[in-house]
């Protein structure tokens, strides 16, 4: 896929129940599997799949992917052969508008679109959880001749739907009919991936200056018969951030063991800003089940299906359970908790003791004190 | 261009006492701590003394110390007009050779040096654990207007037998020296850190090369030829934590320190961080019956068994049912389903098979280690 652009889109949250979690970053930069951050997914995948030209689309709150990317150099994006380009999406989104993917954002960088020499670009969300290559839907693409390729899934009860989101009903490979939800005649949920000719994609965006339509799905659903439009279907493991139901599910989903494995095991390892971290060092009173554990931790208390990032501390007496604690958190003497997500660097006083459930974990934005 | 100090490190041993650990890997190269290999220790302290030229005399198996260096950003020293160099034995117009001793191996790299135009040169081992301000060390030397000065520290007078000696005065000048004596006089143990005034250690080594009968040897020719030309050479007075890390046993306790709070050495000080080559793997993953405590994991381990007060390197299996205790693990060894390990070193992609058994019985001698090699 040498001659393709990744563009990593942006879905900022801010009306989901994340907002706590998102004061300083969008979907795409949150914290996630005690080391990572979600855009890590796509990013790595597009890299792994031998795409080395990638744009990562940010929203206003673009210091978090800056900070997180730097140069690109652990996606292998800093050299000759690949580079990367932090885009700044379009900040004229209106509200109340559910776009599935803006075309503003795109307009606002056309001078980085016009400069790719290439013929094919691939879309995909940085709120994804999957190990995917975009290669299988590039056959399919390839073979066909298509337009634009729309990679779906089949019958995803779990997978938490939002009101702009798209459902295909296909002929063979080829995409007949695009709904949103209320109106679905199938249940092959489009998952925020394609692919597509840069010409069309050209074409397209030519329309939108002209038409006031800033949404890249409705067009392309009203030009099924003019466009060669095309299904992939994705069956691996996928999860899709949008709301803190997600976020913990897709969380606790590492905790199985085979999950991680399809994740992190494969050929195709995902790739996250590196740090020289000490080896994470287990108290005399440690007792641990069923975690997840960055580098560089300090770790004395009993901890139990749980997320814990990198450089937090937990103390003797302190038990932790179905909780996600992320980096540089500190976790007093006989804390106990269960069902939280702590945002970074939380101090946890000794003997307090924090109880969420399932349904609504308890969440302390950055740097909280309790 | 000029550069005050240039340190140059001798990696170039095979470490043949360090048996089947160093079978394909220089010993600075060995994993310690987990994920650190030894010569991240002196490439840490060089990057917290702020000197920032190092040269790595290397000529055993030196891919994976090669290939870990790399360009030396992980220590910082991918600056330009300084950094890493990997100093392999080279040919030149009148031929080549091995590095016949560690002074020669400085001899066959005056060229290097001179590049630099240094006013000192510090000489370091890639196979000592420790943690020095080398600047501090650098202005006693100037301090004392030394031309040659050797860090040592004071070991117990019933070690002392082990060691290279010095006698000094109360100013701390170096009246003699003693190689591994029956009867020592000092319990000053040379630590192997010498700084040089490179004036004269040019002309010392360029003379030493000459010589048919010299071993080519800082500590038995060159050290001693200073010494007799009356040469003004200091102790340094070391008090920290250092340890040499030549043997199985020594290499084995010096790991288990790391997980003794009463020793004054520790990985997980933020404040004074050692520093090495990363890059990127999965988290540490414990299962629901897995019990790990009093122990340093790295990222990529996958742990289903038991682990008590062992050290595991990166990608570690640990199966179910295994119990592993006083062990240290290294990268990508599998250790499995139903192992009991006790006071083993597993190397490097080690294979571990089920049901295992090496444990310290009565009949053993307790604290015998098993060196498990694929």
């Amino acid at each position: 896929m040498k001659n393709t652009l990744g563009i990593l889109l942006t879905y900022p949250g801010d009306n989901s129940d994340l907002r706590e979690l998102l004061q300083h970053r969008s979907v795409g930069t949150l914290p996630f599997g005690g080391r990572y951050r979600l855009l890590d997914f796509n990013l790595s995948n597009m890299v792994n799949s031998g795409i080395g030209k990638i744009g990562v689309m940010s929203s206003s709150k673009f210091s978090s992917v800056i900070d997180h990317l730097g140069t690109g150099k652990e996606w292998m994006l800093s050299r000759k052969t690949g580079d990367l380009a932090i885009l700044k999406g379009s900040s004229s989104t209106r509200i109340g508008e559910q776009l599935k993917i803006n075309l503003r954002d795109l307009i606002d960088n056309i001078g980085y679109l016009q400069k790719f020499k290439g013929d094919t670009v691939v879309m995909a969300g940085s709120n994804l959880v999957t190990c995917y290559d975009f290669n299988e839907p590039y056959q399919i693409f390839k073979k066909n001749d298509a337009d634009i390729t729309l990679i779906y899934r089949e019958n995803e009860p779990d997978f938490h739907s939002l009101s702009n989101d798209l459902f295909l009903t296909l002929d063979g490979h080829r995409v007949v009919k695009i709904d949103r939800f209320h109106e679905r005649e199938s249940e092959n949920k489009f998952v925020d991936m394609l692919i597509i000719k840069k010409s069309v994609l050209m074409q397209i965006l030519e329309s939108a200056e002209n038409s006031g339509e800033w949404d890249m799905m409705d067009i392309i659903a009203d030009n099924l018969t003019s466009l060669k439009v095309f299904g992939a279907l994705h069956t691996g493991y996928i999860n899709r951030v949008t709301n803190v139901e997600r976020y913990y599910t897709a969380n606790m989903d590492l905790l199985d063991y085979d999950i991680l494995k399809e994740l992190f095991m494969t050929n195709r390892p995902i790739y996250t800003k590196i740090k020289d971290n000490h080896p994470t060092l287990y108290g005399d009173d440690a007792v641990m089940s069923n975690c997840i554990v960055g580098s560089g931790a300090n770790l004395d208390g009993d901890m139990d299906h749980s997320v814990v990032f990198r450089e937090v501390t937990a103390e003797e007496g302190s038990k932790i359970s179905n909780s996600i604690i992320m980096q540089k958190c500190s976790i007093g003497k006989n804390v106990k908790l269960d069902h939280v997500i702590f945002d970074k660097e939380c101090v946890i006083r000794d003997n307090a003791t924090l109880i969420g459930t399932k349904d609504d974990p308890i969440i302390l934005s950055k740097a909280t004190i309790i | 261009m000029k550069t005050e100090c240039v340190a140059m490190l001798l990696a170039g041993g095979q470490g043949s006492r360090l048996g089947s650990l160093t079978f394909n890997n220089a010993k600075p190269a060995v994993l310690f701590g987990g994920k650190y290999r030894i010569i991240d220790f002196p490439l840490s302290n060089c990057m917290n003394s702020e000197i920032d030229t190092v040269g790595v005399l290397t000529q055993y198996r030196p891919y994976i110390l090669n290939n870990y260096i790399s360009d030396g950003s992980a220590w910082a020293l991918d600056k330009p007009g300084a950094g890493v160099r990997i100093l392999p034995p080279y040919m030149g117009q009148k031929g080549g050779r091995w590095y016949a001793g560690t002074a020669d191996a400085i001899t066959q790299n005056i060229d290097f040096i001179d590049s630099y135009d240094p006013e000192y040169v510090l000489v370091l081992s890639g196979d000592h654990i420790y943690k020095m301000d080398y600047s501090e060390m650098l202005q006693y030397h100037r301090d004392k207007r030394a031309n040659l000065t050797i860090a040592v520290m004071e070991v117990p007078w019933e070690d002392a037998s082990r060691f290279g000696l010095v006698e000094v005065n109360n100013d701390n000048r170096i009246l003699g020296f003693q190689e591994k004596p029956e009867n020592p006089k000092s319990n000053l143990a040379s630590m192997g850190i010498y700084i040089f005034d490179w004036k004269e250690l040019r002309k010392a080594l360029l003379e030493d090369q000459d010589d048919p009968l010299s071993e080519h040897d800082f500590g038995n020719n060159v050290i001693p030829a200073l010494f007799e030309e009356g040469q003004r050479i200091f102790a340094y007075p070391f008090s920290g934590y250092w340890r040499d890390v030549g043997t199985i046993q020594s290499y084995f306790d010096a790991n288990m320190d790391l997980l003794d709070d009463s020793i004054d050495f520790d990985l997980t000080d933020k404040n004074n961080p050692f520093f090495s080559n990363n890059f990127s793997r999965h988290p540490q993953f414990i299962g629901s019956d897995a019990e790990v405590k009093d122990s340093l994991i790295c990222d990529g381990c996958v742990i289903f068994g038991k682990v008590e007060h062992s050290i595991l390197s990166h990608d570690v299996h640990v199966d179910e049912n295994v119990v592993l205790k006083n062990c240290i693990v290294h990268t990508g060894a599998v250790i499995g389903d139903g192992a009991i390990l006790e006071n083993c070193i597993i190397g490097t992609n080690g294979r571990v098979p089920a049901d295992a058994r090496y444990i310290a019985d009565e009949s053993d001698n307790p604290s015998e280690i098993h060196v498990l090699n694929s």
